[in-house]
């Protein structure tokens, strides 16, 4: 069955409130495309989660449209800091749970399981258990091993109403391919109830059929199936492209007061119909060309 | 000596000289980047290096701007995800040792790359955790790398991300923790922690650098033990292969 359709009908099956795992770490593979539709569409009130936060969340939180993020910090590495992500957070406007990595990703796990609850050894001593603890509806407790009579951590797990996931390689069923490190992609899909697959190529369930051990996604997870290329730009993404610096530094500049990133959504979000003409405006096949992955080295 | 190092290059030799041979080691970018390339090319060829995102043993030929960057992937053994290596090898007990940086650290150990001020009034929020809580609260043993400024090395700190020996004593122990900081090397000198107490303390100077200079730019007392060593310099080898093989554009070093 084909879920192959534009990005404008995926992003436009997102309601209000809901809550998504993007797949970005950093500047990379993140759901940029996708983020800019979200707020083209007025589409707010969300809760975003990812275990490293990343330009797509920092973006959607930068333009209002998310009330709620769940992470493990983050930045955008070199260039800068999540600054309209630490904005929210220091003038009380967002509400976040902050975690470390891995007590995200196994909150996923545990969703992707359907177990109840997952023990951690992480948080302990820390002030980050400390203020998860002091929040209100706390998804972290303490529960005794009934083997041992350890005392241990437990987090609950992460159901995500939707999963968007930008990868390389997909088949129209949404069966998909992520070359390089997953970070938490995998068990965000699993977690979630359904998954939007941004996908740099569409390629023949033969194609997918020949190497089926590198599916990382499996289409029975997936809703919607959009096709785009250089989705996740100015972010990189392995094998087809690198990231484009001078893009991320405008960004980073853009976002240090929400005066000026108001002009850089003009420009880069509201002030473009859609994903090509925003590649257009970043400089076209030209710009776009020089960012393009050496085969072998993947970058 | 008839050759210059810089206080970062000593900083990355020391971190280097912490690490055996095979050992399983979880690194952040930067300095520790250095410190375990330099340790794998000299005295551990069969270390292993992880980056919390699902990369084992990369060979970069290009520097990164961040774990993000597939530039640091390069050549990787392995490509997999958080709770591959965070979890299966990390939260497993495999890491030997974990390589950490922060804003701030206090006398015992514990780090901050969260936040500046008051978490309950005025703040600037920075980073986060990242994986830096995971490795901190699972390696074997945790190697601190910091600049030597009053403002970093605090008798409080703003905030605990990373846990060290929290309030010292068996504190970390009682939270059902092993492992700790062994080690917070600075540009200045390197501390370890006292085996009872576990309060900071003094175990080298690096070369020309004086006591005062080490006690006078930090915001609490270590223990100072009534001789203190310097540390050992660099090797010019050592140096070689931070500048042309390892760090060429010296993105790491600054």
């Amino acid at each position: 069955m084909t879920k192959l359709t534009t990005l404008n009908e995926a992003v436009s099956s997102i309601p209000p409130g809901a809550h998504l795992a993007l797949s970005g770490f950093a500047i990379t593979r993140c759901t940029m495309a996708f983020s800019r539709e979200v707020i083209r569409q007025g589409i707010n009130h969300l809760t975003i989660s990812q275990c490293v936060g990343a330009m797509d969340a920092d973006m959607l939180v930068g333009a209002g449209a998310v009330d709620r993020l769940i992470y493990g910090g983050g930045s955008l590495d070199r260039f800068g800091r999540l600054n309209c992500v630490n904005r929210g957070i220091e003038d009380g406007t967002l509400a976040v749970e902050e975690y470390s990595s891995l007590s995200v990703a196994f909150r996923y796990l545990a969703g992707a399981l359907g177990i109840p609850f997952i023990p951690i050894r992480s948080l302990r001593g820390s002030d980050l258990m400390a203020q998860l603890k002091e929040q209100s509806g706390s998804n972290l407790a303490n529960i005794t091993d009934p083997f041992t009579g350890e005392n241990w951590p437990v987090l609950k797990p992460l159901l995500p109403d939707v999963a968007v996931v930008q990868v390389q390689v997909a088949d129209e069923e949404g069966n998909a391919w992520i070359m390089g490190p997953r970070w938490d992609n995998a068990e965000q899909v699993r977690a979630s109830q359904r998954t939007i697959v941004i996908t740099e190529r569409v390629v023949t369930d033969e194609t997918i059929r020949q190497n089926p051990e590198r599916t990382v996604i499996p289409g029975l997870f997936v809703s919607h199936v959009v096709e785009l290329p250089f989705a996740a730009h100015p972010t990189s993404v392995y094998r087809a492209y690198d990231y484009d610096a001078e893009q991320i530094q405008a960004y980073v500049e853009a976002t240090r007061t929400p005066e000026s990133f108001r002009v850089y959504l003009d420009q880069y979000v509201y002030g473009v119909r859609d994903h090509w003409e925003y590649l257009e405006r970043i400089g076209g096949l030209q710009r776009l060309t020089s960012l393009q992955a050496d085969p072998v080295k993947g970058y | 000596m008839d050759f210059d190092y810089t206080p970062s290059e000593l900083m990355a030799v020391a971190g280097a000289r912490e690490l055996q041979d095979k050992e399983v080691v979880a690194v952040g970018l930067g300095l520790p980047v250095v410190a375990s390339f330099l340790a794998k090319h000299t005295h551990a060829p069969n270390m292993t290096i992880l980056f919390e995102l699902g990369v084992i043993n990369p060979q970069p030929v290009d520097c990164g701007v961040g774990l993000a960057d597939p530039r640091v992937w390069y050549r990787a053994n392995v490509l997999s995800s958080f709770v591959d290596i965070l979890g299966e090898v990390l939260h497993k007990g495999r890491v030997d040792v974990g390589f950490l940086g922060g804003l701030e650290v206090d006398q015992y150990g514990n780090l901050n790359t969260s936040l500046l001020g008051d978490p309950k009034g005025k703040f600037r929020h920075m980073i986060g955790s990242g994986g830096a809580n995971d490795i901190a609260s699972c390696a074997k043993r945790t190697i601190i790398i910091m600049r030597h400024e009053e403002r970093k090395l605090k008798k409080t700190i703003s905030f605990i991300t990373s846990p060290g020996y929290i309030t010292g004593g068996d504190s970390r122990t009682r939270v059902g923790l092993s492992g700790g900081p062994s080690r917070v090397i600075t540009d200045k000198a390197i501390f370890s922690f006292h085996p009872d107490t576990k309060q900071m303390m003094l175990t080298s100077i690096h070369p020309g650098i004086t006591l005062e200079d080490v006690l006078g730019t930090m915001g609490f007392s270590p223990i100072v033990p009534k001789q203190v060593p310097i540390t050992e310099p660099p090797t010019r080898e050592q140096v070689r292969l931070i500048r042309e093989v390892i760090d060429p554009q010296r993105m790491y070093m600054g």
